[in-house]
């Protein structure tokens, strides 16, 4: 058995409390404009074309916008979020 | 936009002094004016006369001007009429006005060598280092007299780019340090409780606030005072701060990646290759067993990135990480190269450094695969063995988009070089001797989708489609002890701009 005297440590973890607040949920997506923002691979258009019928055909959305990041393995860049600022709702995903 | 030649305006700080005045505009919440600020503290220091002009309120310029910290004058801008009359398009803009109330120059977003320009312009010393971690050049965000009025709130203001943190929080406990580290601090393995005395060893005279990078994932600030704590867990010496430094700086560079290295489901893990005099100054291991147990030095150092990836970067492999099977690098992945038995010029004086230079190179790889080669006689024989491991990096039928890392082992090298085969020679022989075969394309799968992208070649009569995109996408290090002809191929993450690129700093 080890004695357990007090010790002093220094944290060398991130201390900044990381919080995010999800946005406001829509209460339907009828009439909105939804973004669809494909990571960019191999699969996705496959996926993106049938979600997007469904969230025409099925939840009346009135416009579909179709976005592509350049490259899955970084962030999208700013300008893209920014032209996609103005939809209603957006899903980012993937299909491989 | 004002530009060279045209007269300053009469407006606010544009009165003539006997030396240039650079007038920079800023936004409180622009990451690019950020990010220039601690280059314009350096021009100010050399008594340069520097003045920002913040396009945000008092109480956000404010805050700015403490958190970042700001070391020069910073104005108002109020209702934006300076803007006007300067007309930048995008902020952080540069306008260097002369003695005579001319634009010398004008210049809008970030760039290292503007940058530079502008200090020799003013006669001062160049501000802005290649190898400090920053990008070379950053777009920033559009003039804020520019935008559309808006009755909306800015966000919250970044602290991206402070240049100064704070200290570490104490945590002072009764029971056993070493569990307790292990459970809260550590990933799978002990580490050594980095107590306040082995990390004030550690850090010696290095100011603990200041802030080295910011670790992707979650960018958490790596001050001395974190790196200095993370490699006393790993069972780092304090001599290894020289070479954790600019680690975390290449680590941190966007070229690598670490965003992408460290959330994919592939195997990538950053290799850390040592070049130079440092190896020997502190032991690194680069002869036998170097990928394993060796020494301290190799093992300590793989070890205090890992940690520092995990407890600063947040790349935790229960969480972010989401590798699908991992890579026991992410222990600690850490060699030499052998510039004792390297017939070549090492990794670094290739990369345009002086071999007295020392340097840290990371490369995203997967684990080393064996490349056992007993029999050839001939460097082509060697390498042709080398070429055929080299053909199933990432996938066998995938081409173009990887790179590899060849570890050549002395005895290997050996026979290459003295066939007269240069580095280069080497590089290209592989090059242009690895690829697969077009016949192996019959069905679905891996590498079919983007035949159309592939290059044809002809390796040895046979039609293949040619594995790598340049020369450049092979590199090439000699590690390994004198007795045995095993070398090993490493293949890469996602390679190039749109992946991972290998990382050379100086240390």
């Amino acid at each position: 058995m080890l004695t357990t005297t007090s010790t002093t440590l220094v944290n060398p973890c991130d201390e900044r409390a990381l919080s995010a607040t999800a946005a406001p949920r829509l209460p339907t997506l009828a009439g909105k404009t939804v973004a669809l923002l494909d990571i960019s691979k191999a699969g996705g258009s496959v996926f993106f074309d049938r979600l997007e019928r469904i969230l025409v055909e099925k939840y009346a959305a009135a416009r579909v916008v179709r976005a592509m990041k350049p490259t899955f393995a970084k962030p999208a860049p700013e300008a893209m979020l920014e032209q996609l600022r103005s939809v209603d709702a957006m899903i980012e995903a993937l299909a491989d | 936009m004002l530009e060279a030649g045209q007269m300053a305006p009469d407006i606010g700080l544009a009165q003539t002094t006997a030396e240039p005045r650079l007038l920079v505009f800023l936004e409180t919440d622009c990451p690019t004016c950020w990010l220039s600020v601690s280059y314009l503290n350096k021009l100010a220091k050399q008594a340069a006369s520097v003045v920002g002009i913040s396009q945000d309120s008092e109480e956000l310029t404010r805050r700015f001007v403490e958190q970042a910290p700001i070391e020069f004058p910073v104005e108002v801008d109020h209702e934006l009429r300076i803007s006007c009359a300067y007309d930048p398009v995008a902020v952080p803009a540069f306008f260097l006005i002369g003695a005579d109330g001319r634009v010398i120059r004008s210049h809008i977003g970030f760039d290292k060598d503007e940058l530079n320009a502008i200090a020799a312009e003013m006669g001062r010393q160049p501000v802005a280092d290649s190898y400090d971690g920053a990008p070379q050049s950053k777009p920033g965000c559009s003039s804020r007299h520019l935008e559309p009025a808006t009755e909306d709130a800015s966000a919250e203001a970044l602290t991206l780019h402070a240049a100064r943190g704070t200290r570490a929080s104490r945590v002072t406990i009764s029971e056993d340090a070493y569990e307790y580290s292990m459970r809260a601090f550590g990933d799978a393995l002990p580490v050594v409780p980095p107590t306040v005395e082995r990390v004030e060893r550690m850090m010696g005279a290095l100011d603990p606030t200041e802030i080295i990078g910011r670790i992707p994932p979650c960018y958490g600030e790596a001050t001395v005072e974190k790196i200095a704590a993370n490699a006393v867990m790993a069972g780092c010496v304090p001599a290894m701060m020289r070479v954790l430094i600019p680690l975390v700086r290449a680590v941190c560079d966007e070229r690598f990646n670490a965003h992408g290295v460290q959330a994919t489901t592939h195997f990538a893990a950053p290799l850390i290759i040592v070049n130079g005099p440092v190896r020997n100054e502190l032991g690194f291991a680069y002869r036998k067993n170097v990928f394993s147990n060796i020494a301290r030095a190799n093992s300590s150092l793989g070890r205090a990135l890992q940690l520092m990836l995990l407890n600063l970067g947040g790349g935790r492999p229960d969480g972010i990480d989401m590798s699908a099977l991992g890579n026991p690098g992410k222990f600690s992945y850490c060699i030499a190269e052998n510039e004792e038995e390297n017939p070549w010029e090492p990794l670094h004086v290739e990369l345009g450094f002086k071999p007295s230079d020392s340097t840290v190179t990371l490369f995203a790889g997967e684990a080393p695969h064996g490349v056992s080669e007993h029999m050839s006689r001939t460097a082509k024989g060697v390498l042709k063995a080398i070429s055929r491991a080299l053909a199933t990096v990432w996938s066998y039928r995938t081409c173009m988009s990887v790179e590899a890392l060849v570890v050549l082992c002395p005895e290997h090298v050996k026979t290459i070089h003295r066939d007269g085969f240069s580095k280069n020679d080497a590089r290209e022989f592989l090059f242009q001797n690895t690829g697969i075969p077009v016949r192996e394309y019959d069905e679905e799968g891996e590498g079919k989708a983007h035949v159309h992208l592939y290059r044809q070649i002809t390796i040895g009569g046979e039609l293949c489609y040619q594995k790598f995109r340049a020369p450049e996408s092979i590199k090439i290090v000699v590690a390994g002890g004198t007795a045995g002809k095993f070398s090993a191929v490493i293949g890469s993450w996602s390679a190039g701009p749109r992946g991972s690129q290998m990382v050379t700093y100086p240390c």
